[in-house]
């Protein structure tokens, strides 16, 4: 294929194979530009942000190239190109959709409405076209999701003419009066997207003296054969006249499970919706015992340990965390110290008032001897876990020798904890008649479940002290994966700030940000220096650098002072995969691991990207760094400042009032006020004035009701 | 406002005993109710009783023995709290075991097994009541009591009570009466014989149509040859109007007879109009002497005859009876023309206004035909501060609406009234539950499916919620006429960012109860629901009195700024996902204009470091390191449905490359050609 002079594109001959072959692959060269292709949803994901509110996507999933679908696609490409991002893909990866079973290697298209998404955080919508790929089909179904969901008239069906009509696509007419208007508008709109590419949903006032329509019908339709006459039928449900056109205009394809994505009765809520997903499951406790007002006080008294669950069933938070609890429970089934236990609030509401329970979920830890401990961690099995687990062991550990420090230190004391627990922490006193013990022995009991914390008060704590350089009171930090003992002096002023101070201590100065530990970092208020480490074995080499170099280099350089400013960390994105959404979040797209990124969440909100062709070292971080501080460098993304508003519009019920009936909701004026006395403000007998034996002599009742049908169901 | 000074003590002593902050009136269930609460609060009370032992009343009343109030025992519940909704004679209390369902486990107990209960619950909790003391007048007391209206009690005995606040607690038990040309012929429900025997064949007249009229008639119906109840109204049935002071199914085997045409009826007409009057024996002679001047015929033994007041003369009137002067003898065809062995008044009771003289004299209601006394939205004598009417008494406030007058109603009303003079008198505001606002949507659902006190004072009562942002303040069973007030009267502010109240109503449409389409289940379609059902009313302002005033037409509250129905429920649980929580979540979310949607700990990782501020359960949990963690499994589902990412998974085999790297190809030969451009 040539263009003037230039060759553009060679096609081998087994490309070629006819003329759809031919057509397709001229037009997919000649518009390179404009249609995408991806192999992965993560790719499809990239497309669908840079387009969100600007155009939306046609998916066209295409297993071979070449073929008669192929070509439909591209032609309509063609035309529409400009107004659409079209994308290929070969298929079998792309289960956002939801739709798409990766053995059927079917062609398929889908029309992803993203134009109208406003919010990066809302999925596009989506359509899919259920007839055979022909250009026609394809052109017809882009014409209709150009067509609004509902277009509305006033005149008789006969006469209607809107881009259905000439688009060999069926019409259904909705009849309306004003009284109606605006649910007929919610019922119009529920069937325009459920029928949205095959059918177009005409919405007719009625009260116009042009439509000629027997009042008896409230609906009609026509099919797109020619000729083809109106039928009016009566709608009664709106599967009813799903069902219909199914029937009429589609026969290969079963019903879809998928296609209630866009109405109103859809979850979009993640937490609701998985626990939902659930709900043949009834709600099984598993080994946790499930707690009465008979049983609950005897349970939490004479257990040495219970963990309580107080949850309600209709708070989705709680029942994903009773998952997580009931996990917990079969973990420590062998341990019979600890009773796992929930109890339900929506029926024993009486326990939760008296245990002032106030946010569902609540998890609290009653023991014998101490008061109950309100458990503050993050609600997933392993945090539980590892905080009942530390809060076996006594708060503080009462450490009588330097052999037992030691041996606490290094985990020999409590080797199942200490397991669990990366940090240890000793406070160092002169003796228990010291000042500092009550407020050690305060901090223990807060920090209880957090860490392990001992206590060494005796004379032989000045020899720790001395040892490594600090005065008493002081504490001993020992961190796990480095097997390193920091000791730090103390001012021991308040409990509070005694507790304060250890958590800042026991904090990383190189921290591998998780999920679950990031709020203790962000609580810093510093910009964070992140650094993105790819999956081991996923990183393009040969840049010079190197995962362990980067890392090493950032950790020497956070343990100088030099970084005082800011938290610097870093992602390992195979073991959170979250941390790749927010790289691409921050810079538009993967850039080449590991990267380096500065992100001003507190502050501007501004991210610096470290540039990838640099070398990183501990000098070159301090430069760029400095140079993003002297606001020399160009941010590459920003955070996003927008407001968390309502995910949805709400139903406005009062506007729905005011429409169907209309005053109902209207506020009395005074002169109304003055009209209604008589009717509402007496409570008197209706009109018993005339009711005289005399003139009316015999009353059976009026209103008696006569059907006995019950509708509830 | 006056404050109560708490040394009382001394001046106590220099008085005599007789002096108190609060003087309750009568040891009923509302004074007891009363008494109960002013004992939590240790505040200095007495309840006053003329008889020797609580509930007198109910000794006597109702006639034939059987309460109508539901005693449901057996509710498959065991949330006290819910079970409230269907135990409608116990008084609330702290203990969980001092209900009704200790004296009685009948569905309708009997009326001995009230006082039972209610001496059981004085005797408990230690209530303060002195027994035999029978207030005859009630004075304002002078001078003014600490800046505001005291009240002088007087006794049989000439002993005086001083009080600063009165809680009248006297009941209705007045028998209601009208005056006729020949009412002394009519026995009351009062004094009337309860044996069935004694009204063996006899033709009875009830006038009226409310429960004891149909209590009377249901006693009698297998012994009296013929029933009929007359009053201006028709019937009014309770499982059609929703108002329990209605004609309860309980009493009404009388509409069957009627309806299957088995010798009872009912007639309306003015009570005014009409006379009965008397043909003894003397009287009968003669008639019987002239018998074919009379077209009315004596039959049985009848003797008492309703005829209208029109159609006696002054002369009639005296000399009692004529055939001319019946209705019968001018229309033949007349309903009631035949005569009755016994007419009977069962109208109900009145207020026993006689006690109060003076500056403490309490005006009528315009309700109930004056039978109650007018009060305000909180309780208060309109014209007599301090002096409160609590129980059926001030049943004028929801007459023929909701259930202030019978003690699952008032029992509510009484505690809202301790609040407000917790407030007034002893500067304690109103008891709220501040809670962040994550948890509002949880509580609201709480709330609807289990408190009895919105459920019980339907359109009365509601719960209150103060948006403060972040977190909210809940308040519980205020007043809702008095919402205009509610700052002075709960000691609570509204900030800008507005209110939202909790009602329970009933719908409006109140045609074809049993009919078909009685029931709506579409949650869009809430607002037509015509049972039970919560509505919240969203107002960034307190509503003024103005627009209190003028609130639409059967409505308990004005027009808010935005309002949401939730659909009714078959089982009063309002629990579904769909139907129930999410379309309540996005009202709260566009009154409070933030996402209240749950995260998992994964999508608050990150928003948390994506967005300058994450949603508000993410801050006010994620990041306080309270994050919902889930499993792999509820992740599974949420990544299904679309709603969380999927994660690029590094261990997805790599398929088959050829059309990427046709793609690829493709790519590199375009970039090595020219710029193309359509």
């Amino acid at each position: 294929m040539k263009s003037g002079s230039d060759l553009l594109k060679t096609f081998g001959t087994d490309t070629v194979f006819d003329v759809n072959a031919i057509v397709a692959h001229v037009l997919f060269t000649v518009l390179f530009d404009e249609v995408k292709s991806v192999e992965t949803q993560e790719e499809l994901r990239n497309i669908e942000r840079a387009v969100k509110g600007r155009a939306d996507i046609v998916l066209a999933q295409l297993p071979m190239l070449g073929l008669p679908e192929h070509r439909a696609v591209m032609e309509a490409a063609f035309v529409y190109g400009a107004k659409h991002q079209f994308v290929l893909t070969k298929g079998g990866s792309l289960e956002r959709l939801g739709i798409e079973d990766p053995d059927s290697p079917g062609s398929h298209l889908w029309f992803l409405h993203c134009r109208e998404v406003l919010r990066q955080s809302d999925p596009c919508q989506h359509t899919t076209l259920k007839k055979p790929l022909t250009t026609l089909n394809v052109y017809t179904f882009l014409q209709l999701m150009e067509t609004p969901l509902v277009t509305e008239a006033s005149v008789d069906p006969s006469d209607v003419k809107t881009v259905g009509s000439h688009l060999h696509a069926p019409l259904l007419f909705l009849f309306s009066q004003r009284e109606t208007l605006a649910l007929d508008r919610v019922t119009a709109e529920t069937l325009g997207w459920r029928l949205r590419g095959e059918v177009a949903v005409v919405l007719i006032h009625r009260d116009s003296a042009d439509v000629r329509t027997p009042v008896e019908y409230n609906a009609a339709y026509r099919l797109p054969a020619e000729g083809s006459v109106i039928k009016y039928f009566n709608l009664k449900s709106i599967e009813e006249v799903v069902n219909l056109f199914r029937e009429d205009t589609v026969q290969e394809e079963e019903e879809d499970i998928d296609e209630d994505w866009a109405v109103l009765d859809v979850l979009d809520d993640e937490v609701v919706e998985s626990v939902y997903r659930d709900r043949d499951v009834e709600l099984d406790v598993g080994l946790v015992t499930e707690l009465t007002s008979d049983t609950f006080s005897k349970a939490v008294q004479e257990s040495n340990t219970a963990v309580v669950l107080f949850f309600v069933r209709w708070d989705a938070a709680s029942l994903a965390v009773m998952q997580s609890f009931k996990e917990v429970a079969d973990a420590l089934e062998d341990i019979a110290d600890v009773q796992l236990a929930c109890v339900d609030c929506g029926e024993w509401t009486d326990v939760c008032s008296s245990q002032l329970i106030a946010a569902f979920p609540t998890v609290r830890m009653y023991w014998s001897g101490g008061l109950p401990h309100t458990y503050t961690g993050m609600l997933g099995t392993e945090s539980l876990l590892k905080y009942i687990m530390l809060s076996l062991a006594a708060a503080p550990v009462l450490l009588s020798s330097s052999q037992e420090v030691q041996s606490f230190l290094q985990g020999d004391l409590f080797h199942t904890q200490a397991t669990l627990s990366p940090t240890r922490v000793v406070g160092l006193l002169s003796s228990s008649q010291d000042s500092g013990w009550p407020m050690f022995e305060g901090a223990a009991q807060a920090l209880r479940g957090e860490t392990l914390l001992g206590l060494f008060a005796d004379q032989q704590a000045e020899q720790w002290a001395k040892d490594h350089n600090v005065k008493l009171p002081a504490i001993l930090v020992f961190r796990a994966p480095d097997s390193t003992i920091k000791a730090h002096s103390l001012q021991l002023s308040s409990t509070e700030q005694l507790v304060s101070d250890i958590q800042k201590l026991l904090l990383d100065t190189f921290p591998e940000l998780t999920v679950e530990n990031l709020p203790l970092y962000l609580e810093l208020r510093k910009p964070l220096l992140l650094l993105f480490l790819g999956p081991e074995g996923d990183e393009e080499q040969g840049q010079g650098l190197d995962r362990r170099d980067a890392r090493e280099e950032l950790h020497r350089l956070a343990d100088t002072s030099l970084l005082d400013t800011y938290v610097p960390c870093w992602v390992h994105l195979g073991r959170t995969p979250a941390g790749r959404a927010v790289l691409e979040s921050y810079l538009g797209s993967i850039p080449q691991l590991p990267a380096l990124v500065l992100s001003q969440l507190a502050s501007g909100g501004e991210v610096f990207h470290f540039p990838s062709e640099s070398p990183l070292n501990s000098d070159t971080v301090l430069q760029w760094l400095h140079r993003v501080e002297r606001k020399e460098e160009q941010p590459a993304g920003l955070v996003l400042d927008e407001k968390w508003g309502p995910s949805v519009p709400f139903y406005d019920f009062l506007s729905i009032m005011d429409q169907e009936v209309p005053g109902y909701a209207a506020q009395k004026t005074p002169k109304m006020t003055k009209n209604m006395v008589g009717e509402k403000g007496s409570d008197e007998e209706p009109g018993h004035s005339n009711r005289t034996p005399s003139t009316k002599k015999h009353m059976p009742q009026q209103e008696v009701p006569t059907s006995h049908q019950h509708s509830e169901f | 406002s006056p404050r109560i000074q708490t040394d009382f003590g001394l001046v106590s002593l220099l008085f005599c005993t007789h002096r108190h902050d609060y003087c309750v009136l009568g040891a009923g269930p509302a004074g007891l109710q009363m008494g109960y609460f002013l004992s939590q609060t240790q505040r200095d009370y007495i309840i006053l009783e003329r008889n020797s032992g609580p509930g007198s009343f109910f000794n006597v009343y109702p006639r034939h023995r059987k309460l109508i109030s539901i005693n449901k025992v057996y509710t498959g519940r065991r949330n006290p709290e819910f079970n409230l909704r269907h135990d409608w004679n116990s008084l609330l209390s702290d203990r969980p075991d001092l209900l009704f369902k200790r004296v009685s486990t009948q569905l309708y107990p009997r009326a001995d097994a009230l006082p039972r209960y209610l001496s059981l619950f004085a005797e408990e909790l230690g209530l303060r009541i002195k027994y035999g003391v029978d207030i005859g007048k009630i004075h304002v007391s002078e001078p003014a009591f600490h800046g505001g209206h005291g009240y002088r009690l007087t006794d049989q005995n000439g002993l005086e009570y001083t009080c600063g606040i009165l809680l009248v607690c006297t009941g209705l038990w007045v028998p209601q009466e009208v005056n006729f040309f020949g009412s002394e012929l009519v026995e009351g429900y009062e004094s009337i014989p309860v044996d069935p025997e004694e009204y063996r064949g006899q033709a009875v007249l009830i006038l009226g149509k409310g429960n004891s009229a149909f209590e009377t008639a249901q006693s009698i119906l297998g012994r009296a040859s013929r029933i009929h109840l007359y009053s201006p109204s028709p019937v009014r049935l309770a499982w059609q109007t929703h108002y329990v002071g209605d004609l309860r199914a309980v009493n009404n085997e009388l509409l069957d007879t009627y309806q299957l045409k088995s010798l009872d009826g009912l007639v309306e007409g003015g009570l005014e109009e009409i006379a009965i009057v008397r043909y003894d024996s003397e009287e009968r002679n003669k008639s019987s002497r002239r018998k074919k001047h009379g077209s009315v015929e004596m039959k049985g033994r009848g003797q008492l005859y309703l005829t209208l007041d029109e159609l006696l003369d002054n002369q009639n009137k005296t000399l009692a009876f004529s055939p001319m002067t019946l209705p019968g003898y001018h229309n033949d065809n007349f309903s009631l023309r035949q005569p009755y062995d016994r007419v009977i008044r069962c109208l109900g009771f009145r207020f026993n206004f006689s006690i109060f003289e003076g500056a403490a004299s309490l005006l009528h209601s315009g309700m109930a035909r004056g039978r109650l006394p007018a009060v305000t939205a909180w309780y208060e004598g309109k014209g007599t501060p301090g002096l409160f009417v609590l129980g059926t008494a001030s049943h004028s406030r929801d007459y023929r609406s909701s259930a202030g007058g019978f003690i699952h109603g008032f029992r509510y009303t009484i505690r809202a009234v301790h609040w407000i003079l917790e407030q007034r008198y002893h500067n304690r505001a109103w008891p709220t539950t501040k809670l962040q606002t994550t948890q509002l949507l949880s509580w609201l659902l709480r709330r609807v499916n289990e408190a009895s006190g919105p459920y019980q004072m339907f359109g009365v009562l509601g719960d209150i919620v103060l948006l403060r942002g972040s977190h909210f303040e809940y308040l519980e069973e205020f007043p809702l006429q008095a919402l205009a007030q509610f700052s002075t009267l709960s000691g609570h502010r509204v900030t800008k960012s507005g209110m939202l109240v909790l009602v329970m109503q009933y719908g409006l449409n109140r045609t074809d109860t049993l009919g078909s389409g009685r029931a709506e289940s579409e949650w869009t379609w809430a607002w037509r629901s015509n049972f039970l059902h919560p509505v919240l009313y969203y107002y960034s302002t307190i509503p003024t009195e103005q627009e209190m005033k003028h609130r639409p037409a059967g409505w308990p509250l004005p027009r808010p700024k935005a309002i949401h129905h939730m659909i009714e429920d078959f089982l009063t649980e309002w629990d579904g996902p769909m139907s129930h929580i999410q379309p309540l979540r996005r009202f709260l979310e566009h009154c409070l204009q933030t996402d209240l949607r749950a995260f998992y700990a994964e999508s608050c990782f990150r928003f948390s470091l994506t967005y300058r501020e994450p949603p508000i359960f993410c801050r006010l949990g994620y990041l306080k390191k309270q994050g919902v963690i889930g499993n792999r499994k509820l992740w599974q589902h949420a990544r299904e449905a679309g709603l969380m990412p999927t994660h690029h998974d590094s261990g997805t085999p790599k398929e088959d490359m050829s059309f990427q790297n046709y793609i690829t190809k493709a790519a590199a030969s375009v970039a090595s050609g020219m710029n193309f451009h359509l």
